[in-house]
């Protein structure tokens, strides 16, 4: 697949993400300095509902009635979201922020099973499709964002003021509770606006994930912003140029690539933006954290083959694969070559089966099959598959069998060396933490 | 002796007309419940007023993620025949009929009709119908009744068992299935007469509903744009698409409904090629009132796709 073709089908979702990562994030700013993550979630949950009522009463969602149902039920949501502000000295705003999602969520569905076809709507907001995003779209986000920024960058002053602390000093209860709802407002209209196209879960995403990675290296606004562009554009780039490579679904792919780089960030601030003598500390945690780690999954996973050496073996089915090993270095000869054949029958009768699937199709643009044929050609795929089925299930006895001896060749050692690689570290680490009951001075 | 002969007329006349009227109720009340709207279809056109027909999957619903509720129960116990896809594509009408507890319902009961007997069937797979992934395409590929010849293999399997129930009606269901299967015949010539100048175009779909449509009207499915159900494609996969269907020359995208259009439309329009909206079952889109209907759709939306001039 050249590269020139790669980048013809990603350079629109691309520009699409730079402007969603641009507003969100520095919306997430506000939503992290006013602790309530879930909020956006809820929001982007009661457009959906506005964009799934107006299509249920026979709007397209893109159209302007739809926007305007999205639009009042975010307009809602953000009235209710300013108002349970005021109760949040009794009962956190999470708890309400929660409630509104699941009412919301609950709300859609119902909705949607009164109305044909809402159900494919629906998934269409749940899993979004930025990769099959228009370049008229792009502009369209790029013009409205811009006018967002633009306003906030005018009222950044209050805003930012009335975000940090629930009673800032100079100013109203009225007056707060004015900039929470222009915040809470547009804010509305930001996610009405993306969440058709990126889904639900890469708008919290684009949410949230830069904004915390800012947070993790300064307190000061215009560097979290700084940073959070950078990483969101970058992670977005990384999401959808993996996902082409590696064959994955996009949307999933650049919610991981963000989580990803949230991962990098926070190795970056343990281990590179410290000085020389916390560095090493630091260090030394994580190498002892990831041989922890990978010490108790060794272990977990030895003393799961000692005890039930038939069930799936997940790690040793990768290390199996890795080096070479398998079954048939555990079995004897003649057990050894039954399982050769198996997995060679099966293999040779799924392609029987795929040889028939084709010869059909086939026939339906060339010279036809008669009913009886196709009966046949059913009846000989039916055997087929049945032999297929045989064969993985000989396989499938002869694995446990080879996993049965596996377990005291391969298991007991690899458990007693992790247990032995274990215990060391935890000596280690009492050794240079020495007791503080070394007795009266 | 007046009085008592007008008593007696007047008896026989009540009991005479009461009977009539219990008669046809009894006849107008057997009810016929299909799974999905095509085999209401079907079933209507043998049936015709002797039976009434309800459907449990409403139109308009994707069949393959229906999940039954409370009154499918009610519908289903009064049923007086029961007719189902079979295949796994309605398993989950196995645990509603378990539920009723009448065992005339139930596989080789008498009230019992499984339409797929007898299709010569297409992509076997050779799963057992208690569908192993909680996917619908489990045996074979189920969606049989978008060729019309079937139907009259559909039609043949509901009049049996409404005869069986039905005993005394057995010459007018018989002759309502001839009337349906000239009806069909002429349809079926006029279908693939509209069709025939672009047998063996190259197709492109969103989901493998079109076996058995492709085969009766000859056309090549190449490539499908979603790779597991319910799974969006990735960008790979449709550059793959993409670069396939150009070297293959593919000549129309087809769409079906209850899927998200935009990958559809997107690789139509890589392609430069027209997006067609196709039915996949009565009433899921709203020209396709019933089965004569949804192939009429289909047929001449396809025909306008590929450029056929209309006739």
């Amino acid at each position: 697949m050249a590269l020139g073709d790669a980048l013809s089908f990603l350079i629109y979702p691309f520009a699409a993400s730079v402007a969603f990562v641009l507003i969100h994030a520095y919306l997430g700013v506000h939503v992290l300095r006013r602790n309530i993550v879930f909020a956006d979630l809820a929001l982007a949950q009661l457009s959906a509902l506005g964009a799934t009522v107006a299509f249920a009463l026979g709007y397209a969602p893109v159209s302007p009635a739809g926007f305007a149902y999205a639009f009042a039920f975010t307009t809602l949501g953000a009235a209710l979201l300013t108002a349970t502000r005021a109760l949040s000295r009794v009962v956190s705003q999470e708890a309400f922020v929660g409630i509104l999602y699941v009412a919301a969520t609950a709300a859609t569905i119902l909705v949607v099973d009164r109305s044909p076809q809402g159900a494919e709507h629906v998934k269409k907001i749940l899993i979004g499709s930025i990769l099959t995003v228009e370049p008229p779209e792009v502009i369209k986000f790029a013009l409205l964002y811009g006018v967002i920024g633009l306003l906030h960058w005018l009222a950044r002053g209050p805003m930012l003021a009335v975000a940090t602390e629930a009673q800032p000093a100079g100013r109203s209860r009225l007056a707060v509770s004015l900039w929470d709802f222009l915040f809470f407002l547009s804010f509305g209209v930001v996610v009405t606006s993306s969440v058709t196209t990126a889904g639900v879960l890469l708008v919290f995403s684009f949410l949230i994930v830069p904004a915390v990675i800012g947070s993790m290296f300064s307190r000061a606004v215009p560097v979290v912003l700084a940073i959070a562009w950078s990483a969101g554009i970058l992670a977005s780039a990384l999401g959808l140029a993996g996902s082409f490579a590696l064959d994955l679904p996009t949307g999933a792919a650049m919610v991981m690539a963000f989580v990803l780089m949230l991962a990098l960030a926070g190795l970056a601030k343990m281990l590179v933006f410290v000085p020389a003598t916390q560095r090493r500390h630091n260090g030394r945690m994580a190498a002892n954290a990831v041989a922890v780690l990978a010490l108790a999954a060794v272990l977990a996973s030895s003393l799961w083959l000692i005890f039930n050496p038939a069930a799936d073996q997940p790690l040793l089915a990768m290390v199996e694969r890795t080096t070479g090993l398998g079954p048939t270095n555990f079995l004897d000869d003649i057990d050894g070559a039954t399982y050769r054949e198996a997995v060679r029958d099966a293999v040779r009768f799924q392609q029987e089966v795929a040889a028939l699937n084709a010869k059909e199709r086939a026939a339906r643009v060339g010279a036809p099959l008669s009913d009886e044929e196709v009966r046949r050609v059913a009846s000989y795929q039916q055997s087929f598959n049945e032999m297929a089925r045989g064969e993985l299930f000989v396989e499938d006895v002869l694995r446990a069998k080879a996993r049965r001896r596996e377990r005291w060749i391969v298991g007991l050692p690899a458990a007693a060396l992790a247990l032995a690689g274990l215990v060391l570290l935890a000596s280690a680490q009492r050794q240079k933490t020495p007791r503080t009951n070394a007795g009266p001075a | 002796m007046g009085v008592v002969t007008l008593n007696r007329v007047a008896r026989c006349a009540i009991a005479l007309a009461a009977a009539l009227a219990f008669a046809a109720s009894a006849h107008a009340g057997l009810r016929v419940v299909a799974a999905t709207t095509d085999l209401a279809a079907i079933a209507t056109a043998v049936g015709g007023d002797l039976v009434t027909v309800d459907t449990i999957v409403p139109a308009a619903v994707d069949p393959e993620a229906f999940e039954p509720r409370p009154g499918d129960l009610e519908k289903i116990r009064s049923a007086g025949l029961l007719v189902r896809v079979g295949l796994g594509y309605d398993y989950w009408l196995d645990k509603l009929v378990r539920q009723t507890g009448d065992d005339r319902l139930m596989r080789g009961g008498a009230a019992y009709v499984d339409a797929s007997t007898g299709i010569p069937l297409l992509e076997v797979s050779g799963q057992s119908v208690i569908n192993e992934g909680g996917h619908a395409h489990g045996v074979a590929n189920p969606h049989y009744w978008l060729d019309p010849e079937n139907a009259k293999i559909v039609s043949a399997s509901v009049a049996e068992g409404l005869a069986r129930v039905l005993p005394a009606d057995r010459a007018r269901i018989a002759a309502n299935r001839e009337r349906f299967l000239a009806d069909l015949d002429r349809a079926i010539a006029r279908w693939t007469a509209q069709l025939a100048p672009v047998a063996g175009v190259k197709l492109v779909a969103y989901h493998n509903s079109w076996p058995y449509f492709a085969r009766r009207f000859r056309l090549d499915v190449i490539d499908f744009i979603e790779p597991k159900p319910g799974v969006s494609p990735s960008p790979a996969q449709l550059a793959r698409l993409v670069a396939g269907g150009k070297k293959a020359g593919v000549r129309a995208v087809v769409h079906e409904p209850y899927e998200p259009e935009d990958a559809s439309r997107f690789v139509a329009q890589k392609l430069g090629v027209p997006f067609a909206l196709l039915a996949t079952s009565v009433g899921s889109v709203p020209e396709a009132k019933d089965y004569f209907a949804l192939f009429d759709h289909n047929v001449v939306t396809l025909a306008k796709a590929l450029g056929v001039p209309s006739q």
